[in-house]
């Protein structure tokens, strides 16, 4: 290959790789949820974040392009128990007043054994930044796509549950996150 | 150890349910007004919890207590007019019916409320009621109110039991006493009648 030629296909290269890689821009449309499950006494609840903010880029076909940043103002979770909502903001849970948001960004993308998406990302919660791997299904529609995120996290990884609240046989270290995301092209 | 009541005695059975329940009923009312004072934390949680699975238990034994009420004798009344008898029956209804209405209130109310009912941590149990906020309070309430009116029942029971006791000199609360033993025999044992 002469230089010439050589130049001009890497620019051709520099040129559609931008077109063919870059995945999608969404942004967050009405009737999106971010929501959590927890076990309080044997008993499940769950809760959700009533404002949260989210950049989403995704191609199934273009995984390393991918991107979530998620922002989520964690003094608007709701669980449909006052007592339990009154709590939650307080230094014995999330500390609001010291660590308002949660914030999560992917470092990546895998596939599992099923063949499965999984997104590798590094939540901060509560001050603490920890690895929280979702499990991603992606469906695209007409009108944009739709977007759903489950993984599991430890909420005393993140210190989330201070003195007693520690206590696990009452109130589950295990906690669900989901997410169904209703996306919209940008 | 008798496992079956005789004509001048209660069952050793019997009177385990009998002194277990009115144990277990005084200390979680009296448990219940000292747990309520606590400021709101996990151990308050807990102690609440200790109280559902304690009110729970009596419960599960009032059950049981009438299962074996079924199949066991029954030494006859002691010797009393008669509206003493139909009122002490009365008494004994009344706290039966107590016994049930209590707990069965408070599990209304915390379904009511929503909490979980989880008994000792091990298993949990369904709600009775759906979530109403309303009915939270007034369950609550009702719950209260019964303990109170139990406690009232209970002076009648006592009273009449101490009365046979002190009054009488008959056998109505030796027979249910631990280790009591009654001062007259019957028929059971001929051989020992004064």
């Amino acid at each position: 290959m002469n230089p010439t030629i050589r130049r001009l296909s890497l620019l051709g290269l520099a040129l559609a790789l931008p077109l063919t890689a870059a995945a999608a821009d969404y942004q967050v449309g009405p009737g999106s949820t971010l929501g959590f499950s927890g076990k309080f006494q044997g008993q499940q609840f769950d809760g959700i974040f009533g404002k949260f903010d989210a950049t989403i880029s995704y191609d199934p076909a273009n995984l390393s392009t991918s991107k979530f940043d998620v922002t989520v103002d964690l003094a608007t979770a709701k669980t449909g128990d006052g007592d339990r909502d009154k709590a939650l903001p307080t230094p014995d849970f999330f500390d609001t007043s010291k660590f308002p948001k949660a914030h999560y960004v992917t470092t990546g993308f895998s596939k599992d054994a099923k063949g499965d998406v999984v997104a590798n990302g590094n939540l901060t919660l509560h001050g603490v930044t920890k690895p929280l791997a979702l499990k991603v299904v992606f469906n695209p529609n007409p009108g944009g796509a739709r977007l759903s995120v489950t993984g599991t996290l430890k909420r005393l990884d993140f210190g989330v549950g201070s003195g007693d609240y520690k206590d696990t046989s009452t109130i589950a270290d295990e906690v669900l996150v989901n997410g169904t995301l209703n996306l919209l092209p940008k | 150890m008798s496992l079956r009541s005789d004509p001048t005695r209660w069952s050793t059975v019997v009177k385990t349910f009998h002194w277990t329940m009115a144990l277990l009923i005084l200390g979680n009312g009296a448990f219940a007004y000292w747990m309520d004072g606590l400021k709101p934390s996990l151990h308050k949680i807990n102690m609440f919890a200790l109280h559902k699975s304690i009110g729970l238990t009596v419960l599960a034994l009032f059950f049981l207590r009438l299962l074996w009420r079924a199949i066991d004798r029954r030494p006859p009344d002691e010797p009393a007019p008669g509206w003493q008898r139909v009122a002490a029956h009365a008494v004994h209804g009344f706290l039966y019916l107590l016994i049930v209405a209590i707990p069965l209130s408070g599990w209304a109310f915390n379904s009511a409320h929503g909490y979980p009912l989880q008994y000792f941590k091990l298993f949990n149990l369904p709600a009775l009621v759906e979530k109403n906020e309303a009915w939270s309070d007034t369950l609550a309430n009702v719950h209260i109110y019964l303990f109170w009116f139990l406690l009232l029942v209970l002076v009648a029971h006592v009273g009449g039991a101490l009365k046979h006791h002190v009054v009488d000199r008959d056998d109505t609360l030796r027979r249910m006493l631990p280790f009591g033993r009654a001062k007259r025999s019957t028929s059971t044992s001929p051989g020992e009648t004064p």
